[in-house]
């Protein structure tokens, strides 16, 4: 029987030069583990993609052709 | 059970449920077996974010988002137009896509960019042009520019030539109409729905040649019958687009994001502000003509509040350690935020009428209040009066709106009905984040 715990978690593979890289890199740090350290680096890479693609949903010439159409249909003035 | 929502945006209870409902033989057919009534919209009434606040439940604080546009980090002149990314919250679709359920959306705000959802979707009129991509799946744009050549997000109402502004309108209505039965027939779906701009767009190009108590009525014009055409040329659409649901197996609702009423005017908020002595500028002599806010030269360090316009009004404190040069102390915001909203309060129409003016703290009004958000929202003598951010008038108050012509406002209520195959009429009042949950229940959800 898989506990709750056990089944939010699965497993990636990462080559084991790196694994000791970032082995290195947490002694003396909060990272209690080298999955911790990963999972962090990678919730902050994604989330700063996110942001970035929100940035970019617009051009700059589109974002401008919004904001004319917008302000012509009186939501900004 | 599938659920099929007609979107109206701005359709008012008075006119929809009463004064054209004789007109509309198919609504009214419909309206029979519903349960139905005004909704209470969100806080601001307008379409981003009412549109999203309906499909999520949640309120513009929770969602972060208070309107089209907000500033960037506080910056004076940096801004972000609302857009579907910004959504973070799940919608009706989200949730019913989970249990495999499949939605259709033809239009809901804000919906470009396109997100993947379990089933298809057209954007909405934040799309730039239709040289983007409109759609998902992206295959979707060639099906429906072969049904309808180009695909009409909006169009743009405020210009004199009625005429071409009507004929605009209806064009885009019927070839939403004609995107939506070709969908209805040749896409899978349990939850389709659509939001026609159409309507609200006709309420403001035309509400004065309509609304006898408008200030700039005109009677007799040949275009006094436009609005009321306009909502026969909905009742045919769906009347025609009902035909292809089995009505004895779904529900159909009709809802609208807010409603609508005659615009007295648009108040010059800012050129109020200088008068007030909150808003400081470096180049009065511009004032000499209308301009946009943008072309002054702000005296930042000695501004206290400036306002963006529109059909309510944002005001923004200007605090120190949070805008780039503020100059209330923190210790000092909340007296500040209280004085000068006693003094928006307080102002009154051009005949020293009182009039009724709402101002709303974001943090007092919603569970959480996220993201970029004003530090209060007015609405001009409950919304009677446009807010215009532009400035260089003679006069505070503006007969006609100042970026061209517009005859309406937005009002706090909208509609929402409910067709079941079994239900018998009933009248309920409801608010705009009932709705989430009653289509969610529906679905058993």
């Amino acid at each position: 029987m898989i506990d709750e715990k056990e089944r939010k978690y699965t497993t990636v593979s990462i080559p084991i030069q790196l694994y000791e890289k970032i082995k290195k890199r947490i002694e003396g740090t909060g990272f209690t583990s080298v999955s911790d350290y990963v999972t962090y680096v990678l919730r902050e890479v994604l989330a700063s993609l996110e942001e970035e693609e929100k940035e970019e949903v617009f051009t700059k010439e589109e974002e401008e052709k919004v904001k004319e159409r917008l302000r012509a249909l009186g939501y900004l003035d | 059970m599938k659920v099929f929502v007609i979107g109206l945006d701005s359709a008012p209870p008075e006119l929809l449920f009463s004064e054209f409902i004789d007109d509309l033989p198919n609504i009214r057919k419909l309206l029979g077996k519903s349960i139905y009534g005004p909704m209470k919209s969100c806080i601001p009434a307008i379409t981003i974010p009412a549109w999203i606040c309906m499909a999520t439940g949640k309120t513009p604080g929770e969602l972060g988002l208070y309107g089209f546009r907000h500033r960037k980090n506080f910056s004076y002149n940096d801004m972000w137009i609302a857009h579907s990314l910004m959504v973070n919250e799940k919608a009706i679709w989200d949730r019913i896509g989970e249990k495999g359920l499949k939605s259709i959306l033809v239009s809901v705000p804000p919906s470009y960019p396109p997100k993947k959802i379990n089933g298809c979707l057209i954007s909405c009129f934040i799309t730039p042009d239709s040289s983007v991509n409109y759609t998902h799946p992206k295959e979707l744009k060639s099906e429906v520019e072969k049904l309808v050549g180009n695909y009409v997000f909006d169009i743009v109402f405020r210009k004199d030539d009625k005429d071409s502004v009507k004929e605009e309108i209806w064009e885009m209505t019927e070839k939403r109409f004609e995107v939506i039965r070709y969908l209805i027939q040749e896409k899978e779906w349990d939850y389709f729905q659509f939001v026609e701009i159409g309507l609200d767009r006709v309420h403001h190009a035309f509400w004065k040649y309509f609304d006898k108590h408008h200030h700039l009525y005109e009677p007799n014009s040949k275009y006094k019958n436009v609005i009321r055409d306009y909502y026969r040329l909905l009742d045919k659409e769906i009347g025609k687009t009902l035909e292809l649901i089995d009505l004895d197996e779904a529900a159909v609702v009709i809802v609208s994001d807010h409603g609508i009423k005659r615009m007295k005017g648009a108040f010059a908020i800012n050129q109020w502000l200088i008068e007030e002595k909150l808003l400081k500028i470096k180049n009065p002599e511009v004032l000499e003509n209308p301009i946009k806010f943008e072309q002054l030269d702000v005296d930042w360090a000695n501004t206290i509040a400036w306002a963006w316009g529109g059909y309510y009004a944002r005001i923004f404190l200007n605090v120190d350690g949070r805008e780039p040069k503020g100059t209330i102390k923190q210790s000092e915001y909340e007296s500040v935020r209280d004085e000068v909203a006693d003094a928006i309060k307080s102002i009154r129409g051009p005949n020293g009428e009182k009039w009724d003016t709402n101002v709303f703290y974001p943090e007092e009004i919603y569970p959480t209040s996220k993201g970029d958000k004003p530090d209060m929202m007015v609405y001009l003598d409950n919304m009677y009066w446009r807010a215009a951010g532009t400035l260089g008038y003679d006069s505070h108050y503006l007969p006609e709106n100042d970026t061209g012509p517009d005859d309406a406002m937005h009002s706090e209520y909208g509609v929402f009905m409910l067709y079941m195959p079994e239900a018998e009429q009933k009248r309920v009042d409801l608010s705009i984040y009932d709705f989430n949950k009653i289509i969610l229940n529906l679905f058993g959800i």
